[in-house]
């Protein structure tokens, strides 16, 4: 076989638009979003808080009904752990750009992390268990991007 | 659990852009592991395969696979995981009793697709994917970091395992060339481009086309079609939660439950010594210590202590791991059949002496949210 | 060698076209819960190992049994994703079925899920998708997409189903009527049935027929919707099956021959049958399926049957080829009332795949729904005795097949 002949070269597009449904969960924490506030929910069996909040505690298999153990969480939070990357993938490819800094947050009063990019922050001033806290955007629309990053405190 | 044999295997060359097309690579496969064996396609009665939809860029990535993957009017399914997978898939098979031959095939072309975007395809969709900000890449940068802050393992440490199975991969002649550094230093690994910090490029395992195959086949017809089958003894597969948060990514849950319950079957008490050589997939160099440590190898936080070199304690990856190469969907069905050819005497210029049993594991998912190992015995 | 496997129960989401109030594991949540209602002696904490499946096409997710891990109760279980696309169902129920025929050490008790959010995304590029490889192939050597509708092989499901529906036409010399009938029968059916989606309990031939073509012969009354839904089945171990349900349900039979694509083949090269309503792999596996569980007359020995029929003339074909009626006279059957609800060899009572279509789901709930009249436990639960009965589905590009055949006996009691 031959190295570099192209045999057969075909270039089409074909467009797939997805819509995902959040569920009632969701779309509540979202609804909180937009008010620039965060909320979870809480197992009634563990007391593990849940952000975003679930229908279904991984630990204790049980369900969370809709209506109950809603929790009001603060804006700050702990750094649980973070990478810097100068990749930036999306759905069709990725690339290298300037290193972001990317934070795994634990909210204060709740039991997982959150994703979100450290704003204001030099590489050396980042240290796993420092005190962060969110950055909203100036008008939330009620979607992942309300929250711009977490600062330090 | 009953006896079954692996009694032919054929991993096509790895390659990092492959000049043919998925349906002659995936021929060559499994027409190659049905020769080895000295098998006829009619004697075939079941086969599995391993893709997944996203990676070969449609959707019932099987529908056409069936005639070149040997199961035109045979009993065919597919798994949509890791090759590893789907050799689970195949002995449940034949364990049943109902299919006395089983192909089980597995692998794509990272060439054809952008690997990354399709990984962020597995996000949820409702929180993480809109930013991107959780990927596979950055998943390995607090995998590595998360490693290191809990027990205090160095960067050079990690670096080490990338070097020894760059080294190993270079004596490999089915690795993939551009993996194969036969005189890499630890310094080298250390300053090569940031991929996510801590995490550097030549600790990653490099993507690449590649298919591979083996067959499976009960006892008494394992016996009858090689004088050299290769049991599995034991197996265990666990799956993690799906959150990086929910976990702790210093090590791996899932991977220390799968052990457990495979070293039981087969009958292992004591791993670091019974185990005579280990092909783990790594898709990052911290992975291999991670996983060494999960399987009870050596202690928490003592993996690099570990002499996993091809003449050491328990060489691990003799073959250079998925850091020798990394086909989607193949890779675990490749750490099977290296440890195949390490209890048959047949890993021509990196053969550990004596390998009598060995472990075998594949991966899916963030951080290996999903893991397989297999415990295999040689016939002696 | 294996042991003999029981399904213990079979749970249900709502379906409907836009299940827009919850997300997709919140969906696959709803049918599990379902499952477990029925066996209130277990908790998704017996559960030893899952098998999860569905059409990734059409949610834009990959591997999704990873994300939804909590939601089925799967955190550190074994767990194992099958796909096949519009088999997946049927594929995941006969992998459950291996999971505990197996026998690997502490896996006994197995959930198998099957799901589809299809409201998600585009069915229509879903399903085209499957070919894109091979289309493009031709389009090279110079074929344009619109020729290609026009050979029947565009437009996915559609195209090449109504390609079969005019082979199987000619052979049977059915007419447009025959297939309207069946529409009717099965939209009846699931007005009956509380999780399906078209419910349409006064639907007549006239109102069938009275609708436009999509594609000859099928018109727009004759075809499938596209819906949200999951499906669950517990599958068990004989002895365990005995302490959850009162009937537990035996599978003694699975196939799932492959045959090649039709029409198109791989890489645009053609195929080599040259009549897809011929099924060379639906016969081989029913021939397995019955084989494995002692079955020689299936048109006497099947009580029930479930068939995967999104469009009207593949039921009329598939209860033929499966075995349980002579070649051509499927549609004499249904116009005598063979197969309706109180008929001898009853058929698709659930209103089969042509009243509600989450594809993931669909072939795994012909199974379920077959169990549960074997229990004596489906919605629309036929008046005799149901000892024995199939479980049928179809997919790839017409040349992927999965077969059940279950019983309230184990298999060795016919052997």
């Amino acid at each position: 076989m031959s190295e570099n002949k192209v045999i057969v070269a075909n270039k089409g597009m074909v467009r797939a638009d997805f819509n995902f449904w959040v569920g009632r969960y969701m779309d509540k924490f979202y609804d909180n979003f937009e008010k620039k506030k965060v909320v979870g929910n809480k197992c009634q069996k563990c007391g593990d808080v849940f952000v975003p909040p679930r229908k279904i505690c991984g630990k204790c298999n049980v369900v969370i009904p809709l209506e109950e153990n809603w929790v009001d969480l603060p804006d700050t939070g702990i750094l649980k752990n973070y990478t810097i990357t100068p990749y930036r993938v999306n759905d069709r490819s990725s690339r290298k750009a300037k290193p972001q800094i990317i934070g795994m947050v634990q909210i204060d009063g709740s039991n997982t992390a959150i994703v979100y990019r450290l704003l204001n922050i030099k590489q050396e001033e980042v240290k796993t268990g420092m005190k962060v806290k969110i950055e909203w955007s100036e008008k939330p629309k009620g979607d992942p991007s309300d929250i711009k990053g977490f600062v330090k405190v | 659990m009953e006896k079954v044999g692996i009694v032919g295997y054929y991993q096509v060359q790895l390659q990092s852009e492959a000049n043919y097309g998925r349906y002659e690579m995936i021929f060559e496969a499994v027409r190659g592991a049905l020769d080895k064996g000295g098998i006829k396609k009619k004697e075939i009665t079941t086969v599995i395969s391993s893709t997944n939809d996203y990676y070969d860029g449609r959707t019932i990535s099987n529908a056409f696979t069936v005639e070149v993957g040997g199961g035109y009017l045979a009993d065919e399914s597919k798994v949509e995981m890791d090759g590893a997978h789907a050799v689970l898939y195949g002995l449940m098979r034949i364990l049943s009793g109902n299919h006395k031959l089983a192909v089980i095939w597995g692998g794509s072309m990272a060439s054809c697709f952008p690997y990354h975007s399709a990984r962020l395809f597995e996000t949820d969709p409702t929180w993480e994917r809109p930013s991107a900000l959780v990927n596979d890449i950055t998943a390995a940068g607090f995998q590595m970091r998360a490693y290191m802050e809990k027990y205090g393992v160095s960067s050079e440490d990690i670096a080490k395992v990338a070097v020894n199975n760059r080294k190993n991969a270079a004596k490999n002649p089915l690795s993939l060339k551009e993996a194969q550094y036969p005189n890499l230093t630890t310094k080298e690994v250390l300053e090569s481009d940031n991929y996510a910090d801590p995490v550097t490029e030549l600790m990653v395992s490099p993507l690449c086309d590649g298919v591979a195959a083996l067959i499976l086949a009960p006892e008494k017809q394992a016996l009858k079609i090689t004088d050299k089958p290769v049991w599995i003894t034991g197996v265990g597969y666990n799956q993690d939660a799906y959150y990086l948060g929910d976990r702790d990514l210093s090590t791996s849950k899932s991977m220390e439950m799968a052990g457990k319950v495979a070293f039981k079957a087969a009958g292992i008490n004591n791993p670091k010594d019974e185990i005579d050589v280990a092909e783990l997939f790594e898709m990052y160099a911290h992975e291999e210590l991670i996983f060494s440590e999960a399987l009870g190898l050596t202690k928490k936080g003592q993996g690099a202590n570990l002499n996993y070199e091809i003449n050491g304690d328990l060489p691990i990856n003799p073959s250079g791991g998925a850091l020798g190469g990394n086909a989607p969907c193949a890779t675990g069905l490749i750490r099977i059949i290296e440890a195949v050819k390490q209890l048959r005497g047949e890993a021509n210029g990196y053969q550990v002496k004596d390998a009598k049993k060995a472990i075998a594991s594949g991966q899916i998912g963030m951080c290996a949210q999903n893991n397989i190992i297999y415990v295999l015995e040689g016939e002696n | 060698m294996g042991r003999q496997v029981a399904i213990a129960s079979a749970g249900f989401s709502e379906h409907a076209s836009k299940r827009s109030d919850v997300s997709m594991p919140e969906l696959v949540s709803e049918a599990i819960l379902d499952c477990l209602k029925n066996v209130p002696s277990v908790g998704i904490e017996d559960i030893d190992a899952f098998v999860n499946g569905n059409m990734p096409a059409f949610e834009g997710s990959n591997i999704p049994e990873l994300w939804m891990t909590d939601w089925m109760g799967a955190r550190n279980k074994p767990l194992m994703r099958v796909t096949t696309g519009g088999t997946t169902g049927g594929s995941v129920a006969i992998s459950g079925y291996y999971n505990v025929t197996a026998g690997i050490p502490g896996v006994d008790t197995v959930l198998a899920v099957a799901f589809e959010q299809q409201s998600i995304g585009t069915t229509s590029v879903g399903l085209a998708s499957v070919a894109y490889g091979e289309i493009s192939v031709l389009n090279s050597i110079g074929i344009p997409y619109e020729e290609l509708t026009r050979l029947l092989s565009g437009g996915a499901a559609i195209g090449v189903a109504s390609y079969q529906a005019a082979n199987y036409m000619r052979r049977s010399k059915i007419t447009e009527e025959d297939l309207a009938r069946v529409v009717v029968q099965n939209r009846h059916n699931a007005a009956k049935t509380w999780w399906t989606h078209l419910k349409m309990p006064d639907l007549t031939i006239e109102q069938v027929l009275d609708t436009p073509y999509i594609s000859y012969p099928l018109r727009y009354g004759m075809v499938c919707p596209a819906s949200d839904g999951a499906c669950a089945m517990l599958f068990t171990t004989e002895e365990k099956a005995k302490d959850m349900c009162d009937i537990p349900v035996y599978v003694n039979g699975v196939a799932s021959v492959s045959h090649e694509t039709a029409v198109l083949g791989y890489n645009g090269s053609g195929a080599g049958q040259l009549d897809p309503s011929e099924q060379l792999g639906a016969m081989k596996s029913a021939e397995l399926a019955f084989n494995q569980s002692g079955i020689s007359f299936p048109r006497k020995e099947i009580d029930y049957a479930e068939v995967y029929a999104p469009f009207p003339n593949q039921e009329l074909m598939w209860v033929e080829r499966l075995g349980l009626f002579e070649e051509n006279t499927a549609s004499s059957m249904y116009e005598s009332g063979v197969t309706a609800l109180n008929g001898e060899l009853p058929v698709n009572c659930s209103g089969g795949v042509n009243s509600t279509n989450a594809i993931g789901a669909s072939a795994m709930e012909r199974p379920a729904e077959a169990a549960l009249q074997i229990m004596g436990k489906a919605s629309n639960q036929v008046p005799k005795t149901v000892h024995t009965a199939l479980g049928h589905g179809w997919g790839g590009v017409i040349n992927l097949i999965t077969m059940m055949v279950m019983s309230d006996e184990p298999a060795r009691k016919f052997k």
